[in-house]
């Protein structure tokens, strides 16, 4: 039986840090995805990614269970995300490495997407990443949190201090500049409907 | 929410996107959206940019942290992956430094070179000054010392034999030689060299295991990355036929 995160959290806190590990191997990819969109470079994705872990290790005694350990983990993962666009003082890149292969994932997907359509999804992640550095921190990390991760509204807004009302008008106002964005790349938006 | 949705609530407007409304606002909001071509409009363009959002995917990055306690019970370490230069080969590694080492030979100029005085090294691209000049004098030195030079070896050597052969009939003869403790030296010498030759062959051993371990990973590596870039080659190639296709359509 796989076992839970709180589990895993309980043993490490008893100084197992083997199961520490699993928890580590569990989240590392959602933490570096998640920085690696906020921020846009890869090897400081990986930075902030490994540091989040090891600053979870250390303040795991400090560790209540209030919130969920992955609330956590992203509420780190967060600040050190702001903490590295401060420091950098300037606008996240967004940048499309050579080895962000779209033929490969599609691949795995199987057979079925000729490669037509593959040439022109590589082209249309190119002009949402681009899009995506034109928002504001706050909105890019709104939009990350919520399509990529599922955060609720309210978890959201837990992890960035706001009210839920804020949350929506930065959810709204950055898909907007994308529609835009998208637009005048030519890139048709319309999807006769909610996406969800 | 209120009994209306209006055009100006964006919020809602999200909600609604992200199916996060109950049953009575939802149908709320699907009925202005049939009476609303605006709203319509703006809901399905979001949608559509949601979609595009998923094709938005970061690297994938290998990445293996490890927590590893080191020394205290608090101190410790996430330990990535290892990356660039230590994922080279062992093998390629040496190729590289073996080529840089025939560079640096290469633009200094080194030339061994075995004669009569040993092996010579020199350096450099400068032609030595006066050569020819200092040769000649230095083929009639030659001439005048090597008659010397042999009357010396043979004199030495005379010597060396004369000196073993007493050297052999005190160690035998003589009265303050013990025999005894000779021979015990002599058996450490032989227990030594036994031991050495022992262990020798155990690092020769060791070595050619280590070697033929090292050698069988590599080739795996060599076949992963041949059947990589092959794999990599037929996409380019798929790439490059689409190109091709593409330029010779005709525009409609």
């Amino acid at each position: 039986m796989v076992a839970t995160d709180e589990e895993l959290v309980a043993r490490s806190m008893a100084g197992d840090a083997d199961s520490f590990n699993q928890l580590v191997l569990r989240w590392e990819r959602p933490i570096y995805a998640l920085a690696y969109r906020v921020i846009g470079r890869d090897e400081d994705a990986r930075d902030v990614a490994q540091e989040t872990f090891l600053r979870a290790f250390r303040a795991l005694p400090g560790f209540k269970g209030q919130a969920k350990f992955s609330s956590w983990l992203y509420r780190i993962a967060l600040n050190l995300c702001r903490d590295w666009i401060r420091r950098k003082k300037r606008t996240p890149l967004v940048d499309m490495p050579e080895d962000v292969d779209f033929i490969e994932m599609a691949a795995d997907q199987g057979p079925v997407e000729s490669i037509e359509d593959l040439v022109a999804r590589n082209e249309m992640s190119r002009m949402v990443a681009e899009g995506m550095k034109l928002l504001p921190d706050e909105q890019r990390t709104a939009i990350v949190l919520k399509e990529y991760h599922g955060l609720t509204f309210q978890e959201i807004a837990d992890l960035q201090g706001c009210p839920l009302s804020t949350v929506k008008t930065r959810l709204y106002q950055g898909l907007s500049v994308l529609r835009k964005h998208l637009e005048s790349q030519g890139m048709t938006s319309f999807a006769g409907g909610r996406a969800s | 929410m209120s009994l209306m949705f209006t055009c100006d609530d964006k919020a809602t407007l999200v909600a609604y996107l992200y199916d996060d409304l109950d049953a009575a606002d939802q149908r709320r909001v699907d009925e202005h959206l049939r009476q609303c071509a605006a709203c319509a409009a703006e809901v399905g363009a979001l949608a559509g940019v949601r979609t595009q959002l998923t094709q938005w995917a970061p690297p994938n990055a290998e990445l293996g942290f490890t927590i590893v306690r080191t020394g205290g019970a608090p101190a410790a370490a996430v330990l990535r992956p290892p990356q660039g230069w230590h994922t080279v080969p062992v093998w390629a590694q040496a190729v590289a430094a073996i080529f840089v080492l025939a560079v640096s030979a290469a633009v200094a100029n080194v030339q061994v070179k075995s004669g009569a005085d040993g092996l010579v090294v020199t350096t450099g691209w400068m032609t030595p000054a006066a050569t020819t000049a200092v040769d000649a004098p230095a083929a009639a030195a030659d001439d005048r010392w090597k008659p010397a030079l042999l009357a010396l070896e043979q004199q030495l050597r005379e010597e060396i034999r004369l000196n073993r052969e007493t050297g052999a009939v005190r160690a035998a003869s003589g009265p303050e030689v013990d025999t005894a403790t000779v021979a015990r030296v002599r058996e450490l010498l032989a227990a030594s060299e036994t031991k050495q030759n022992r262990e020798l062959a155990f690092r020769v051993t060791q070595l050619a295991r280590d070697m033929d371990m090292q050698r069988r990973a590599d080739l795996l590596r060599v076949e992963q990355a041949i059947g990589h870039t092959s794999v990599e080659m037929a996409r380019q190639q798929q790439r490059l036929n689409y190109v091709i296709r593409a330029s010779t359509t005709p525009q409609q």
